[in-house]
């Protein structure tokens, strides 16, 4: 059951950027006339939707799947180079390493769907590790432990979030600000001191789990799936991508784009707190590390997602695959022996080649 | 076919019985610090009519549009729809009360669906409490009835708007202000940026509106149009509701003059 | 053990040094003709980043290096130790303030060239830790009294020769530099390198001084070289990744995970046996060293050239004696030097 009108304007319009005259021209001489029946409308020229040969020469397409992609050929381009690659443990190990990347970048693909950005998840990531520990250090039980870095994180966020939202003030100024104040807040609460934390909960979780996915990776893909959800199937996540795509738009139809706003930024501090008792338990410590190379990461993923930087377009499956990228580059390389300078070249490269194939997304 | 203009723009004999007049006002006033933007404007406007507003740049008739439909409050007068005395305090009271607007920018998020837009911030959903989810099939579904409905020309609802052109998006904004029981759409100059082909389908589609038995509200600088389209003109001039005239009754040349002020009423 | 933290809280300490130097505490040795004009010696110091212990404790030995030589410091660091530029800000500030003294410990061999450059004139320069290129300081005039420090080398040496021991000459042995291109890491790895030299080497992976980051490159290397019997990390904290990683894979008893700096933590961790051994470098000595140096020569007297500071391979059996006497060397094992003793 098709509605509208024929076959012939669905490809013209799926085929090609806007409307040039010709094509719309051609659109008009070989549509039907329009009916006011419920949209059963025949075409005359064939079938509508097109074709997969169309749709593998649209670049469009392949910006949307440049993650996936990338991480396919990577794949068959390391193996091939070191069969050690696919082994079991090694595949363990990256899914592991990837589990914090994820749970950061799926956090940042709300902020920056909103046309924002969170500069500070990773160092609110260090936040919440460093206030697990202080709290583990006073002899509070793990679950408290774990409670109170969610809250850390949602908090800073949601300040964060206040700010930007209702405050008016530019997300980046904002969060480049929280960056530092997240770490100084880290510093200051730890003494500057790593916190061993020895839990036999916390290395449960970080070394155990189902076959080769880990629980932090079986937490990172409960994230991810409750993000999709939330992203595609609510209103809130319809109006996420409004308030992204055009302020003005939302606004007029009475979305309150302060409130989504504030609401991206707590979501990410939230999960910039989820990752922080995974590195937790990852590390077995809680230190006020930097952590710069997560922040980096996280939006080289959400990038390499498909996610537009200007709002409007997201999804949660792309940048999950771009954190797998990643994560797979710097596994190879190093199984590669590759030499330590060449390495940020590398991932720098596939950064911007991502970049660039976003431009050709429809 | 005697020329019932007059200076008093009091509601006119409608030619059409069936169109009772659905907004009503009367000596509207608005200023803006010592800029008197409006100064008692009277007007009328009917259910199953198109009822257009011309006038110079800075007559006012933006801002009265913004008055009916609440973006701006009027310091005095006063308004009523469908009877019922009426004073908005923002735009979203106005969309409850039956009052749409088509903004000129048509306030359409490019990346999002053709039925996502239609419901933008009216999504319906499905289960209960938290475990609210969008009904996409029903809204899906119900885009392509309001679509169909008003014989609007999209290639398909799923469609993102940013592959639309110009005239399809127009067609799209056109279609989500009519499609929740509005009694009332309103629209600023809805075909100023589209071609020939385009503007005569935007038009057809303003009629089937009017047809559904709606009142249009049509700003317009483009006096063929209004010619065209409307059966009611509204003139405002310095602020004022200067003239009103049936449109079968009247001349281009003289909605001009009356316009300009070398015709005062 | 409490550190002092920051800024605000060492302005408040600078009075109390005043007042109780004042009540008769230790003075420095040299008593002939006051160098410091009237009042207290001020000594200025910038240091690499606080996020690390190891600059921690070089803080504190500083500090209370000052209390026992009855001068004022004022310690900077960076925000962190790849904060070159704001290290360099935060010199030149203090250069306006006419300390009478200043102690540098540059994060690269430039990044304070130019800074060294505006600092009043006649005030001494005490290089402690990493040495400011000679080349440039030449070039661009500079003065510097005394370098005071543990040669990153020798201590990356120290711990390839026992790498070596442990290893029974001969091995696989993974190397996790830190930020690409620092060059302290550079010189603990090259140092390690030319005395592990019988050993496999594999190429150096850097971890950015991050223990997260360590610990997921040693999870790769080990994955590549399954029969892998030893890392050596340049610093403590990568150490400990390091060390995770290799229990994560239940290869404690196969490999040998040797670093360098001497903090708390991995001193700690050799006693528990997850770190084969680390090399201390007595941070806090250094800057006590260090201070003392700006006490004599503002007071007028000479200070040699260069001073080693001490630098102690930490082993399992030795590991106890180290935490007890952190953040001061132990004796045994230990060379401790004086200023006044010179090499």
């Amino acid at each position: 059951m098709t509605s509208g009108t024929g076959g012939a304007a669905v490809r013209t319009a799926t085929s090609a950027e806007g409307g040039a005259p010709a094509q719309q021209h051609r659109a008009r001489r070989q549509e039907d006339p329009v009916t006011t029946t419920a949209g059963e409308s025949t075409s005359t020229t064939g079938t509508a939707r097109p074709g997969w040969r169309d749709r593998l020469a649209d670049p469009g397409t392949w910006a949307e799947l440049a993650a996936p992609v990338g991480l396919v050929v990577l794949v068959v381009l390391f193996q091939v180079l070191d069969p050690t690659f696919l082994t079991l443990g090694n595949v363990e190990a990256m899914l592991a390493a990837a589990a914090i990347l994820v749970v950061l970048a799926t956090g940042q693909t709300f902020t920056v769907a909103t046309g924002g950005i969170d500069l500070a998840v990773a160092s609110t990531m260090t936040f919440s590790a460093v206030m697990f520990g202080v709290v583990f250090g006073a002899g509070a039980p793990v679950a408290a432990c774990i409670a109170v870095a969610l809250v850390s994180g949602l908090l800073f966020g949601l300040v964060q979030g206040l700010i930007i939202g209702y405050g008016r003030i530019t997300d980046f100024i904002v969060t480049i600000g929280g960056l530092s104040i997240a770490s100084g807040l880290a510093l200051v609460v730890s003494d500057g001191q790593p916190q061993t934390v020895i839990s036999g909960f916390m290395l449960r979780l970080s070394t155990g789990g189902v076959g080769v996915i880990g629980y932090p990776v079986l937490v990172a893909l409960v994230v991810a799936a409750l993000a999709h959800v939330l992203l595609f199937h609510t209103r809130f996540g319809t109006h996420v991508l409004a308030a992204g795509g055009s302020p003005e738009a939302a606004t007029a139809t009475g979305i309150s784009t302060r409130r989504v706003k504030t609401a991206v930024y707590t979501l990410s501090g939230t999960c910039a707190g989820i990752a922080g008792v995974l590195l937790v338990a990852r590390i077995g410590a809680a230190e006020p590390a930097a952590n710069t190379q997560f922040l980096l990461n996280a939006v080289a993923s959400v990038v390499l997602g498909g996610v537009a930087l200007m709002g409007g377009r997201a999804n949660i499956a792309g940048p999950l695959f771009g954190a797998l990228l990643l994560t797979a580059l710097t596994n190879g390389l190093t199984l590669l022996g590759v030499s330590q300078f060449f390495q940020p070249v590398a991932v720098g490269s596939v950064v911007v080649l991502a970049a660039f194939l976003s431009r050709y997304q429809r | 076919m005697s020329s019932t203009a007059t200076a008093d723009p009091r509601p006119l004999g409608p030619p059409d019985p069936s169109g009772e007049v659905l907004l009503s006002a009367r000596g509207v006033s608005l200023s803006f610090g010592s800029v008197r933007a409006l100064k008692d404007v009277d007007l009328d406007l009917r259910a199953g009519e198109i009822t257009a507003i011309v006038g110079d740049n800075g007559a006012g008739k933006s801002t009265f549009v913004k008055c009916v439909s609440g973006v701006y409050r009027p310091d005095a007068g006063a308004m009523t729809l469908g009877g019922e005395s009426i004073a908005f305090a923002d735009p979203q009271e106005a969309r409850r009360a039956g009052i749409e607007t088509v903004h000129q920018s048509l306030a359409l998020v490019e990346d999002l669906a053709v039925w996502q837009n239609l419901y933008l911030n009216r999504e319906l959903t499905k289960g209960v409490g938290p475990l609210r989810v969008l009904d996409r099939r029903a809204m899906k579904s119900g885009a392509r009835d309001m679509v169909s409905g008003l014989s609007v020309n999209v290639p398909s609802t799923t469609a993102r708007v940013r592959r639309l052109s110009g005239g399809q998006r127009q067609a799209v904004a056109i279609c989500r202000a009519a499609g929740f029981s509005s009694r009332l759409v309103i629209m600023d100059e809805p075909t100023a940026a589209l071609g020939v082909q385009e503007t005569e389908r935007v038009e057809a589609l303003i009629r089937r509106l009017r047809d559904d038995g709606r009142a249009v509200l049509l700003v317009s600088h483009n006096f063929a149009q209004v010619m065209r389209l409307s059966d009611q003109v509204w003139v405002m001039r310095s602020g004022r509701c200067a003239a009103g005239r049936r449109t079968a009754e009247t001349t281009g040349e003289e909605i001009v003059a009356l316009i300009t002020g070398a015709q005062s009423s | 053990m409490t550190r002092p933290s920051l800024r605000p809280l060492s302005f408040a300490v600078l009075p109390v040094l005043v007042l109780a130097s004042a009540c008769g505490g230790e003075e420095a040795p040299s008593t002939s003709g006051g160098g410091g004009g009237d009042g207290e010696v001020r000594v200025a110091a910038v240091i690499k980043g606080l996020d690390n212990p190891f600059f921690q404790a070089m803080q504190q030995g500083l500090e209370e290096g000052a209390a026992t030589e009855g001068v004022e410091v004022e310690v900077q660091a960076a925000q962190s130790i790849t904060d070159t530029t704001g290290q360099a800000e935060r010199l030149t500030a203090l250069a306006q303030q006419s300390y009478d003294c200043y102690v540098v410990n540059p994060i690269t061999g430039n990044n304070l060239v130019q800074g060294l450059a505006q600092l009043p004139d006649g005030a001494p320069v005490v290089n402690i830790d990493q040495p400011v290129d000679d080349e440039a300081a030449q070039a661009a005039g500079l003065e510097i009294s005394t370098y005071i420090g543990t040669d990153n080398e020798a201590a990356g040496a120290l711990g390839g020769e026992h790498m070596v021991e442990l290893l029974g000459g001969s091995g696989t042995v993974g190397l996790i530099a830190g930020v690409a291109g620092d060059v302290t890491s550079a010189a603990r790895i090259d140092g390690f390198s030319q005395a592990a030299s019988g050993l496999d080497l594999l190429p150096a992976v850097s971890a950015d001084w991050n223990r997260q980051q360590a610990l997921t490159a040693a999870t790769d290397i080990i994955t590549a070289n399954p029969d892998i019997r030893g890392f050596f990390a340049a610093n403590d904290d990568m150490g400990l990744g390091i060390a995770r990683a290799v229990a994560d894979a239940g290869l404690q008893d196969q490999v040998a995970v040797i670093s360098v700096d001497g903090n708390e933590d991995a001193l700690q961790a050799v006693a528990d046996g997850s770190l084969a051994a680390t090399v201390a470098q007595y941070p806090y000595a250094v800057g006590e060293l260090g201070v003392q140096a700006c006490a004599q020569l503002a007071a007028g007297e000479d200070v040699p050239e260069q001073v080693d500071a001490p630098v102690a391979l930490v082993t399992p059996d030795v590991a106890q004696q180290a935490i007890d006497a952190f953040p001061s060397p132990f004796e045994d094992g230990a060379s401790t030097a004086t200023p006044s003793s010179g090499s």
